[in-house]
């Protein structure tokens, strides 16, 4: 019942798709031997949707992170701003991409991950523009102390405050220094209550997460995140973990999503997506390969993120099912994801009429025959869309939601 | 990338050990098809790795003490690895006379999938492919004495 109306919307772009390949004549051209600045170029592209409906872009091109908006849909976008400086390394792993945020007085705000020493420790850095992208601040450390940081997460609160949470080494170093274990790293987190002019000192949050997974944020109330993560739970099991903010500053405790029993002193490189419904309700999607359970799963919560249901696997699991992004809206939630069934990658999607009770079944709404960025399901008005930056067709921007 | 997913199977003969190959569309199978009939270790790992960087200089004392075992490296990084760093910490590992493979290019889950469909790039992983084709799986760090008690008993004579 609910499939025609992904049809229709996927009719509409189709115009859309005419318009990116004109626009991107260069993305045929592999990646890596792309030299040129543009978003054909990009193997990372990170969207945001600004309060007057622009889409902006945060994207990655080798040792360079790029803003640019488009104010139609993605067919055309403004001339690429460089916001890195020269000379650095940027994180590139699996699960590293920039962050970018638009505030509702239409500051744009980025985020990203560099790699800043041989044993490849990490630093985060932020900065933001203030003339609506043309200039950016000089990229200023997210915390005082370097030690080692990585997987930024960033979000808006109701009152406009910023939230950002990171892995973070600190304290590892300290308990190495001695002589002490340490598995993983601690969650670090820190507010900014100028617009991103600056943030707070860094707290931990907690110790002993997965180091190498991307974190996902999302906000249960004003000055309550939500935060959900790879853990580390006894001192290999990598499976994932929620916790609730008490307030803006009190971290709560620590609850297990799901017992899939991962227990592996490896680096999965593959992080999990969140979503908090207005009625409450938490949402989480995630892969595992643990011996309870394989595969890319979904579960949900009624009582804030204290217990979750059942894990419910999802997409087809000879086909490599991962790089889940839930988002929810006006009650509906849609989960998108990729497979991979030897010669095509796609997208899955799937909805849920009633915040995560039932499903429809799943269904490929983009495929590619190269390589692919993650698939991320982003929110304008009463809009989904999913973006997707593939290396042979280019930028992809398509409507999820086509509201009669 | 044309030439060597074409690339003979002779490419993975001893002869060649110390040279870093490019691992493509179809190494895996030649991989797989050099070594049949006889045991073969595949451990797939990553410079951007912690646990992969600590256990790759035991792969490497194992090499030593036992310079026939049939080791097989694929550097399978999750972020692409250069591979003169791969080169260089294989060397410092001791394993520069192993058989050494790197993923080429950025579409690896095309290679991964190849290897197995499941796979989604977690490293360390080590294969064990007994001389009878049987897989044995081991998902992070591997134990040399178990490695070790595996090569042997796979070389006993009387082992069908």
């Amino acid at each position: 019942m609910l499939w025609p109306v992904f049809i229709a919307a996927l009719a509409v772009f189709a115009a859309s798709d005419a318009a990116l390949a004109e626009m991107s004549h260069e993305h045929h051209q592999a990646r890596e031997t792309c030299a040129g600045l543009s978003l054909a170029c990009a193997g990372t592209v990170s969207p945001a949707f600004a309060p007057d409906g622009a889409l902006w872009i945060a994207a990655r091109v080798n040792n360079q992170i790029f803003v640019a908006k488009s104010v139609d849909h993605g067919r055309s976008f403004t001339q690429p701003v460089v916001i890195t400086p020269n000379s650095v390394t940027l994180d590139r792993g699996a699960d590293a991409r920039p962050k970018i945020l638009i505030d509702r007085g239409g500051r744009v705000i980025v985020a990203y991950a560099t790699v800043r020493d041989e044993k490849r420790n990490g630093q985060l850095f932020y900065t933001r523009s203030t003339d609506g992208g043309k200039t950016f601040a000089p990229p200023q450390s997210i915390t005082a102390d370097i030690e080692s940081q990585r997987f930024i997460a960033m979000a808006i609160d109701s009152d406009g405050s910023i939230f950002s949470a990171w892995i973070d080494k600190r304290n590892r170093a300290i308990a190495r220094e001695k002589g002490e274990n340490y598995a993983g790293a601690g969650l670090a987190f820190a507010w900014s209550r100028d617009h991103a002019v600056s943030f707070s000192d860094a707290s931990i949050a907690h110790e002993g997460t997965c180091e190498c997974c991307r974190i996902a944020v999302a906000f249960a109330g004003r000055g309550c995140p939500v935060l959900l993560f790879r853990n580390i739970f006894d001192t290999s099991v990598r499976d994932h973990a929620i916790m609730t903010f008490e307030r803006p500053d009190k971290p709560g405790s620590v609850n297990r999503v799901s017992d899939d029993d991962w227990a592996i002193d490896a680096c999965p490189h593959h992080g999990p997506s969140l979503a908090v419904a207005r009625d409450g309700t938490y949402h989480a999607a995630w892969f595992t390969a643990g011996r309870i359970r394989k595969g890319l799963f979904y579960a949900r919560s009624i009582n804030g993120g204290r217990s979750f249901s059942e894990p419910v696997a999802i997409g087809d699991p000879d086909h490599a099912p991962g790089r889940p992004d839930l988002l929810g809206i006006d009650g509906k939630l849609y989960l998108a994801w990729k497979e991979f069934d030897g010669d095509h990658t796609s997208v899955m999607t799937m909805v849920s009429p009633d915040n995560g009770k039932h499903w429809s079944s799943a269904k490929a709404i983009a495929t590619t025959t190269e390589d692919s960025d993650h698939p991320i399901l982003e929110r304008q008005g009463r809009h989904i869309f999913l973006s997707w930056q593939t290396q042979k067709e280019g930028y992809r921007l398509l409507n999820l939601k086509n509201p009669s | 990338m044309a030439i060597l997913a074409a690339a003979p199977l002779i490419l993975v003969s001893a002869a060649n050990a110390g040279e870093l190959k490019s691992f493509v569309r179809g190494s895996w199978r030649s991989i797989v098809e050099a070594h049949a009939g006889r045991p073969v270790i595949i451990h797939f790992w990553g410079l951007t790795c912690g646990p992969c960087r600590v256990e790759l200089p035991a792969w490497g004392k194992l090499f030593a003490e036992k310079p026939d075992l049939p080791l097989v490296t694929v550097n399978a990084d999750m972020v692409q690895d250069a591979p003169e760093d791969a080169q260089e910490f294989l060397s410092k590992s001791g394993l520069s006379n192993a058989e050494n493979w790197i993923f080429d290019g950025s579409f690896v889950e095309r290679l991964r999938y190849e290897i197995d469909p499941k796979w989604q790039g977690e490293i360390p992983v080590t294969l064990l492919i007994g001389r009878d084709g049987v897989k044995r799986r081991i998902e992070g760090s591997a134990s040399m004495p178990e490695i070790s008690t595996w090569f042997d008993e796979e070389h006993k004579p009387t082992k069908k």
